[in-house]
């Protein structure tokens, strides 16, 4: 009887170690190209609907994981993914200690979403200065005076305003409180500008999806996020007041009409700011979202795969970033990334030579 | 104090501790207090018992809360494709394939690296090591991880070997899981031996039989229902494990076999679905939730049959 028990004790982890070895055998079929990326969350939507589409068409199988800017930043420097994601452009002595090449693949915009059960929250202007002190907990309520007295129209209910924000280190909140900075000097005083602020009001909640999930979940909610979480998820948003004073509604056009001026050639890293700019159709939050990668690959294979995978993107993937409502960067800004990608090297040469 | 001073003198009787104290010699006041004591114990065992029963009937309420809406919630999302279709962007009808089987290479490689090192602590304990002072430091340290947060022990491999290698991986996932499940099964193991009776190593070495032989071939086929219970318990401990496995597998879209690569996994999914807004996502979520539920449970009741069918067959 004991020893029955013994032997299918054994047996048991004979057949553990078994299925253990097939499948690591199974492995070396079939790894061979997929690549591994990971941050930016404002950026996933078009990151894994362009690996979606070039998938399909044969390329590289990118497994894109969208764990916020922050920590995409981490992981590329301690070169645990094949390439990082951050909306917040790296600074160039921090680029230069890491060997990252750092360059932009589109732009996207964040809006206001806003949970208001009974009104038309696309029908709602909000400025900069409002949304701010929201952000402060100086506004606490959804009929404040200095909300109905730019929204005369609108029959806004006595509900307590409940801010989400990026409990994780975002791109997505370095572009919004730079934007928020820049409108109000109190909030940039007392919250401050960058990837993770100390908010103080509001409940965190972790990436894009999270902060869009608390205010589809929350009445009286508003949340920043990028448009496309927005719209996928027919989410109300607000209308902004912008830099000339027009409130303005989030659209493709108003987003490109912001992302129309941006000079990518005055920063070596090719780092822009499109947050609050002039013109009376201009969205005032938009900001380009930017790849890291190493520039001595431990894997040049993967390297190269992850390059032509954007190079792949940047000829094909404009359907996929109107569907979304990113911008896609002019033509001539594209062919300097792709002569950037020279400096990817490896024993002294480039690891991928985009074709012209 | 007055319960305290009572109680004293009666437990110590005659004996007359407080001799201040006698109230033996006046009956009718006994009588009263006797009385008075009695009203008042009854009143505090009805009160307290009152508490208990209500206390474990709120946890059962909870409970029956907690999977009334497992079940509502999680059979929505439930479907076949889940278990065909791997993970995929909202709207393409996604399922959660990938994540199924990357949990059980994780667990799998969990089960196989902590369940001998599990066991071989349990027996250097019981049987070697007892009472004495390493193995009082070892029980010690033991205990330490068997309380230390998950995600510490996922930050460890992370060091460990996530950075090293380059790369997350169902490989580092699979050990920080068995780093988790090895004091569990090294506790459950050493509790368990511990209760062979010692006539049976008595009885193995009156017989000639060498220390090993006695652990080997008498003390751990006897504990060995017990053992394997423990290990039933930590592989279900484990297979819900959120935390070590964000910093050590990290996840993936796509299918993935290859142990050296980041994998996806059912509680990662779970927490990155049901946090989303995406409607079929969140369905997706509770569907894995009651999958990995359903699956503990199934654990559970394999070992408290196993447990069931020892017993009857020592008792035949």
């Amino acid at each position: 009887m004991f020893h029955v028990n013994t032997r299918m004790l054994l047996k048991g982890a004979r057949v553990l170690a078994i299925s253990a070895v097939a499948a690591t055998t199974v492995a070396g079929i079939a790894a061979a190209d997929d690549i591994t990326g990971a941050g930016s969350s404002f950026a996933a939507p078009i990151y894994t609907k362009w690996a979606e589409q070039s998938g399909a068409q044969g390329g590289a199988k990118l497994n894109y994981q969208s764990v916020g800017s922050g920590a995409g930043q981490t992981q590329i420097i301690n070169r645990t993914v094949d390439f990082g994601a951050s909306d917040a452009a790296v600074s160039a002595d921090r680029l230069e200690a890491n060997h990252l090449l750092q360059f932009p693949t589109c732009v996207g915009a964040v809006v206001i979403a806003v949970n208001l059960p009974g009104v038309d929250g696309s029908k709602l202007k909000l400025t900069g200065d409002i949304v701010a002190d929201m952000y402060m907990g100086k506004i606490r309520m959804w009929n404040d005076k200095r909300i109905k007295a730019i929204n005369p129209g609108l029959k806004l209910p006595a509900l307590a305003v409940a801010p989400a924000y990026r409990a994780d280190s975002s791109g997505t909140t370095s572009i919004f409180t730079d934007y928020l900075g820049k409108v109000s000097p109190s909030f940039k005083d007392t919250v401050g500008v960058g990837t993770s602020v100390s908010w103080k009001a509001g409940v965190g909640a972790p990436g894009n999806a999270g902060v869009a999930g608390a205010v589809t979940n929350t009445k009286g909610a508003l949340g920043y996020v990028e448009y496309a979480y927005a719209t996928e998820n027919h989410m109300q948003v607000a209308m902004l007041s912008n830099h000339n004073g027009k409130f303005v509604a989030p659209s493709s056009a108003s987003f490109a009409a912001a992302a129309a001026g941006a000079d990518y050639t005055a920063d070596p890293n090719m780092a822009v700011n499109m947050n609050d700019t002039a013109g009376d159709g201009n969205w005032p939050i938009v900001g380009a979202t930017y790849v890291l990668l190493p520039t001595n690959p431990t894997d040049t294979a993967r390297s190269a795969s992850v390059m032509k995978f954007f190079d792949w993107s940047f000829k094909n993937g404009k359907p996929a970033a109107d569907q979304l409502h990113y911008i896609m960067l002019p033509e001539k800004v594209y062919d300097m990334i792709r002569s950037r990608w020279s400096k990817v090297e490896s024993n002294g040469k480039p690891v991928y030579t985009a074709a012209k | 104090m007055t319960t305290g001073g009572s109680t004293s003198a009666t437990s110590s009787g005659p004996s007359g501790a407080e001799p201040g104290v006698r109230p033996a010699l006046q009956p009718g006041r006994t009588a009263r207090i006797n009385r008075s004591k009695y009203l008042r114990r009854k009143s505090t065992d009805a009160i307290m018992g009152g508490l208990c029963t209500f206390a474990a009937v709120l946890g059962l309420v909870f409970l029956a809360l907690i999977l009334f809406t497992l079940l509502s919630k999680g059979l929505r999302g439930m479907s076949l494709d889940l278990f065909i279709h791997k993970t995929m962007t909202p709207g393409n009808h996604g399922g959660l394939a990938n994540a199924i089987v990357g949990t059980l290479m994780q667990v799998a490689i969990g089960a196989v690296i902590g369940t001998p090192l599990g066991i071989a602590i349990g027996v250097w304990l019981a049987e070697i090591g007892r009472n004495g002072r390493l193995a009082s430091i070892v029980r010690f340290v033991n205990d330490i991880l068997l309380s230390a947060p998950s995600v510490l022990i996922g930050l460890f491999v992370y060091q460990v070997i996530v950075k090293p290698t380059g790369n997350f991986s169902a490989l580092a996932g699979g050990i920080a899981l068995a780093l988790i499940a090895m004091p569990v099964i090294a506790r459950t193991t050493e509790d368990i031996i511990r209760l062979v009776p010692d006539a049976y190593r008595e009885g193995s070495v009156a017989l000639g039989a060498r220390p090993s032989t006695t652990i080997l071939q008498v003390v751990l086929p006897a504990a060995s229902g017990g053992i394997l219970t423990g290990v039933l318990l930590a592989v279900a401990r484990i297979a819900g494990e959120t935390a070590p496995l964000i910093v050590t597998s990290l996840g993936n879209l796509n299918w993935n076999f290859d142990l050296m690569r980041a994998t996806a996994s059912l509680p990662m999914t779970i927490y990155r679905y049901a946090s989303s807004p995406y409607k079929e996502w969140v369905d997706l979520g509770w569907a894995g939730a009651l999958l990995i539920t359903f699956g503990v449970l199934a654990l559970n009741i394999a070992s408290r049959v196993t447990m069931y069918y020892r017993a009857r067959g020592r008792r035949a």
